[in-house]
């Protein structure tokens, strides 16, 4: 089975992912082992990336979300977010000035979508001078279940459509067992292999509904369209804003090909 | 925003390949002052494609803007707390990139409670000479780019009246299009022109599309089709062939925009009165044949042409932050539900041609 893992690992990590499986080693040393260790913050967090838009205030020297709006939506991030954002702000009576890092979710997840967030984080960071820091959409979704400290290994797969999911696996104490990539659901259900898992992302169902019948079931399937906006703040308080960097996390290349003039078609059609 | 104080404008722009954000200063007089102008080209990122990509844009466009705004700001020697206004680009353009800029701009607003102003960026073409230069409305507009080719009654600030539009391609389209079926470089506009520079503008009768039509409309399209044909008779192309059928290209898109310009100044007139002066805008406006054309029709119709320098025709935020600084002077600013926009017609009122509800002349 380990031979397998390596090699369900080792094949499909070709994006370059070491820095992000390193940010989520760092984060369930931090933020698993105790909150309390995460130093006394308070966090502005925005995610667009999935289907939702939604900002929260968290102060982790109390716990306490201090103000959260979450908006279900597929479409109209673009529209929604900024009015959503200042009603967060307008509800939480903190200044920017006050915010000690602004963590925003980086992807996998809709392209524009997620660089709605990304542009509204690093516009703030840059008129406000404050640190930005970029959590994976598939690293939200797992943390909670991970917080848990099970045993269990811990699945996020986010529909990436054409039959093909992005993908992660995680240890139940957080360590990387298949770096994320965009892969077919066939290739993501290989995962049997790790032991019954949780299921987490927005295709977690899609993944429980082609389960082997032969593998020992999913413990548990939660399908959630958004990652929890606590999580994406919680999860911004503990990385390192050296390494989780508020760059976008498509996953995948954008679909273009390179095109020939007339001339080359013709020195093509009379080869 | 009373106007008795001088004002300082971000502006950001990011709706097709040019990532670029400019602060500028407005005089109570209506004088402006460029601070700073930072434009990053994206041509080599979509070189290789041929054309402008849009998700190869709207990526370049996330990666590269809050640092280009950073280094606006520095030059400028201006703290975002200092700003007047922000104002960005709200479309008309590609999606993807408008959407990162307008919600740049809004979040930097919306930090310092600085009023947001959601511009057009083809008022801001439209305006750009107010920038440059002392020039008093009513003025009659040609814009011409690789998105848009227009003729636009510029009446005042938000007051515009389109005169005539293209049916088909826009005129850098046509000219990009042309350079890439003859396999010259991207971008082909001014590769055309270099290459039109050394040939024969009369080897080839290329037809004059529109000439002599009452309105004032374009149609590149047949142009266009018309030299692709003569182009692949000729196949194997020499250098010469290419020169040979840019210049006959070139010859008959100029022929046929002085003849719709001219129509397009006597239709002014006639609604408007005199124009204070015929003012070109837009990337295709720093070709130098198109500036030797129009100083002819200019000058047919009595009137001053205005052309301002090839920086500020092509896109950049200096443009954006003086249309925002126009509007911020009349209290015009947006709210934070201002929304992106892929089209967005300058003038509201405007029609399609007879003919052409379904063609790009409808937005």
């Amino acid at each position: 089975m380990h031979a397998k893992a390596a090699a369900l690992s080792g094949s499909k990590a070709n994006h370059s992912t070491i820095a992000r499986g390193a940010i989520f080693c760092e984060w369930q040393a931090q933020t698993l082992a105790s909150r309390g260790s995460v130093s006394f913050m308070l966090i502005l967090a925005i995610d667009t990336a999935l289907d939702a838009c939604a900002a929260a205030i968290l102060d982790t020297r109390t716990s306490k979300l201090i103000a959260h709006e979450s908006m279900p939506m597929k479409r109209g991030h673009a529209e929604a977010l900024m009015p959503l954002l200042g009603r967060v702000m307008a509800g939480s009576g903190i200044a920017f000035a006050d915010l000690d890092r602004i963590a925003v979710t980086t992807g996998p997840g809709s392209f524009t979508g997620l660089r709605v967030g990304l542009s509204a984080a690093r516009g703030i960071g840059l008129a406000a001078s404050k640190p930005v820091v970029g959590i994976t959409t598939l690293t939200a979704y797992a943390a909670p279940v991970v917080s848990e400290n099970m045993d269990a290994p811990v699945i996020a797969a986010i529909d990436a459509r054409h039959d093909h999911v992005y993908f992660q696996v995680v240890s139940g104490n957080g360590t990387s067992l298949v770096r994320p990539g965009v892969i077919p659901i066939h290739e993501a259900l290989e995962a049997a292999q790790f032991g019954a898992p949780y299921l987490v992302g927005n295709a977690a169902e899609i993944l429980a509904a082609r389960w082997p019948s032969d593998a020992p079931a999913p413990l548990r399937v939660d399908m959630q369209p958004a990652p929890e906006i606590s999580w994406v703040a919680w999860l911004g308080a503990a990385v390192n804003p050296e390494t989780a960097l508020a760059r976008p996390y498509y996953l995948r290349a954008p679909d273009a090909k390179p095109q020939s003039s007339l001339m080359q078609q013709a020195a093509l059609a009379a080869s | 925003m009373t106007t008795d104080q001088p004002m300082l404008v971000l502006g950001i722009e990011t709706t097709c390949d040019e990532t670029a954000a400019a602060v500028i200063e407005r005089q109570p007089d209506g004088s402006g002052k460029i601070l700073s102008n930072i434009v990053h080209s994206q041509i080599s990122d979509h070189a290789p494609y041929g054309g402008v990509v849009p998700e190869i844009a709207a990526r370049a466009h996330i990666d590269l803007l809050d640092g280009i705004i950073g280094r606006a700001m520095k030059d400028a020697d201006v703290n975002f707390a200092q700003l007047s206004g922000v104002a960005a680009a709200a479309g008309p353009g590609l999606i993807g990139g408008v959407i990162v800029g307008l919600t740049t701009a809004k979040a930097i607003a919306m930090v310092h409670d600085t009023p947001l102003v959601a511009v057009n960026h083809l008022e801001a073409h439209a305006l750009t000479p107010r920038l440059t230069t002392s020039l008093a409305f009513p003025y009659c507009l040609f814009l011409v780019s690789g998105g848009h080719t227009q003729i636009v009654a510029v009446l005042g600030v938000g007051h515009y009246v389109r005169l005539g539009t293209t049916v088909d391609d826009a005129m850098g389209e046509a000219f990009d299009k042309v350079a890439k079926m003859l396999g010259l470089p991207y971008p082909g506009g001014p590769q055309v022109e270099r290459a039109a520079s050394g040939g024969d503008p009369k080897r080839f009768a290329f037809p004059r599309p529109m000439l002599g039509r009452p309105d004032a409309n374009f149609s590149l399209s047949g142009l266009k089709t018309a030299v692709r044909n003569e182009a692949s008779r000729l196949i194997p192309l020499e250098e010469q062939d290419i020169a040979d059928l840019c210049a006959s290209f070139q010859a008959a898109a100029l022929e046929s925009t002085a003849d719709r310009l001219s129509v397009g100044l006597r239709l002014f007139e006639a609604q408007f009165g005199p124009p204070h002066a015929l003012v070109a805008a837009g990337g295709v406006a720093s070709n130098q044949a198109i500036r030797g054309a129009l100083q002819a029709v200019a000058a047919k119709a009595q009137t001053t042409l205005i052309i301002p320098p090839p920086a500020l025709c092509t896109d950049n935020g200096a443009m954006i932050a003086w249309a925002g600084a126009e509007r911020l002077a009349l209290g015009l600013t947006d709210t934070m539900e201002a929304p992106p926009r892929a089209r967005w017609l300058l003038d509201a009122d405007a029609k399609a041609p007879a003919g052409h509800s379904k063609s790009r002349a409808a937005y």
